[in-house]
């Protein structure tokens, strides 16, 4: 169902998730993604439209995910989106493999949203990146096939993942470099200081 | 773990320091005292340290307690470079500054201080920053040899299982390590964390146990274990929250696969996110929600029961209080959000 579905992700949610990973190097990050589904006659296309970092630290643990899909569905309810996706980066460096938690979580967003997207961080893309040579976005794109498991798709050359803005990995480096992702908060940072803002107002400002 | 008052001198420290205003010995010392990982300042301060002979001397014997610092952070840091040459400093009695020079001396130096355990964990050290696991386990089976009952080295060990990725045989490493050396909190934490990640919830409550067993007044431990227990209900589960709040109740009934299991694990929870909440002084946020999930799965798993197992008890309405009374001074952006979310939960009208 998800193989002829095309999914666009905007500026705003490819630089978050990235920041996020690069605010906690040493452990796995996840986060939720906001968008709606676009119908244009024969093709849909899923529209990201924002990421909320969630979190960086026991990742297994299951209440503040509970916490969080609440509170951040009814927030973005009030703007007409809805949970389209999950985003998750691995500990490890060469890790390129998605693991059972977030398949797990995948899973349950799917439930809700069939065409739901997991996006996982390659970190290989995200070096060059940093040296400024990178040009796809620094994610793979899994959906679920009828087989009811995660596949990696856009591997055979398709061009199943798009960045809605073509200069995202531009403006993405230069936050890199002025090392921005200082300056992002997920639900966890709010859950242990809750004057911290989860939706990030004015990060981009 | 660090305390607040120290946590918030070592930050100040570090703004001084990155403002040129001095201090850095300061900040390296209590960087070491609290262990933070800071590696990118560490690097960068100690490395200004290092390089410059007045400041050097100063520090008389303590220069290869920096030094050894300076190599950790560039491991991590990967700056293998700069590791290498430190690592070969700490063997060298003398200031030798050139890098050539010191290339040389590790055939040499390997020879000249064959037993020094804290230059041989370096060395292995630096081969795992390389990724020569292979080699790095040579290196630390041969200091095993001499010193069986280094921590350290067992803890290497359990580092290199877990950076190949083999989360099973770094938790068989960790389980043999605590079999000998069962008051390592550090250990039984990491074990915990590494459960977690797999998500053998149970297994992760049993480490934290063992954890409150020896420290039952660090409030951290016993919202680690409610968690774990939530956990372990609501994976059963499937989420039990997020359905009965979207949809109806038939639909959140097929889902549900009700058992004492589940239930004693929400209660246990709920008890232990009480205990963190009294031991912190009702300022733990995460407490305080996890009551309320508590509270609200467990009055739907035991609906329909008879009244007097029911819960009866003001604890999740106090809950609920104190986190809008927070909210309210603190992140009032967010109380509408926080307010429907315990009206669906029937914990606040």
């Amino acid at each position: 169902m998800a193989a002829d579905c095309c999914y666009e992700v905007s500026q705003i949610a490819y630089v978050k998730l990235v920041l996020h990973a690069l605010k906690h190097p040493s452990s796995a990050v996840n986060g939720l993604l906001l968008g709606r589904l676009r119908q244009d006659g024969s093709t849909a296309t899923v529209e990201v439209a924002d990421a909320v970092p969630l979190s960086h630290a026991q990742i297994g643990l299951l209440p503040a995910l509970e916490i969080a899909l609440i509170q951040i569905e009814e927030h973005f309810e009030a703007e007409g989106l809805s949970v389209v996706g999950y985003y998750h980066a691995n500990e490890r460096h060469n890790d390129l493999e998605l693991g059972n938690a977030a398949k797990k979580i995948g899973d349950h967003i799917f439930r809700y949203f069939p065409r739901a997207a997991v996006l996982l961080l390659d970190n290989n893309k995200l070096q060059k990146l940093k040296t400024g040579k990178g040009r796809d976005p620094a994610v793979q794109l899994y959906t679920r096939d009828s087989s009811r498991s995660w596949r990696q798709t856009g591997s055979d050359g398709s061009n199943q993942l798009t960045l809605k803005e073509p200069t995202a990995n531009i403006v993405l480096f230069d936050y890199i470099s002025s090392e921005k992702w200082q300056q992002i908060v997920d639900f966890d940072d709010h859950l242990d200081d809750i004057s911290k803002d989860w939706l990030n107002p004015g990060l981009f400002d | 773990m660090v305390g607040a008052e120290e946590a918030a001198r070592l930050d100040r420290l570090e703004i001084q320091v990155e403002n040129g205003g001095g201090g850095a010995w300061e900040y390296l010392c209590l960087v070491r005292k609290l262990k933070p990982r800071r590696s990118d300042k560490v690097l960068k301060h100690g490395l200004a340290i290092l390089n410059d002979p007045k400041a050097r001397s100063n520090l008389g014997g303590e220069e290869w307690t920096l030094y050894e610092q300076v190599a950790f952070a560039a491991f991590d840091c990967q700056q293998h470079n700069v590791a290498k040459v430190f690592s070969l400093s700490l063997s060298l009695p003398l200031h030798i500054k050139s890098e050539k020079h010191l290339m040389d001396c590790v055939a040499v130096l390997s020879k000249e201080f064959p037993g020094s355990l804290r230059v041989g964990r370096l060395e292995g050290m630096l081969l795992e920053a390389e990724n020569s696991w292979a080699e790095a386990e040579k290196v630390y089976a041969r200091l095993l040899e001499d010193n069986p009952l280094d921590q350290i080295i067992y803890k290497r060990k359990v580092a290199i299982a877990k950076a190949q990725g083999d989360l099973k045989v770094a938790v068989d490493f960790l389980n043999k390590y605590l079999e000998i050396f069962m008051s390592d909190h550090d250990a039984w934490r990491e074990l915990a964390e590494i459960y977690v990640s797999l998500q053998m919830y149970k297994q992760a409550a049993f480490c934290y146990e063992e954890l409150l067993l020896s420290q039952p007044t660090v409030s951290l431990y016993h919202l680690a274990y409610a968690e774990a227990n939530e956990s372990q209900c609501i994976e059963y589960s499937g989420f039990i929250i997020l359905l009965f709040l979207r949809f109806l109740l038939t639909a959140f009934i097929e889902q549900v696969l009700y058992t004492m299991g589940g239930l004693e694990n929400l209660l246990t929870a709920k008890k232990y996110y009480a205990s963190t909440i009294t031991l912190s002084g009702g300022k733990n946020t995460r407490a305080l929600y996890g009551i309320c999930l508590c509270s609200a799965a467990i009055s739907q798993l035991t609906k329909g029961r008879s009244k007097e197992e029911k819960e009866s008890s003001d604890l999740p309405s106090l809950a609920a209080e104190a986190l809008l009374r927070d909210y309210k001074y603190r992140a009032p952006k967010k109380l509408p959000l926080l307010n429907s979310m315990l009206k669906n939960m029937k914990l606040s009208s």
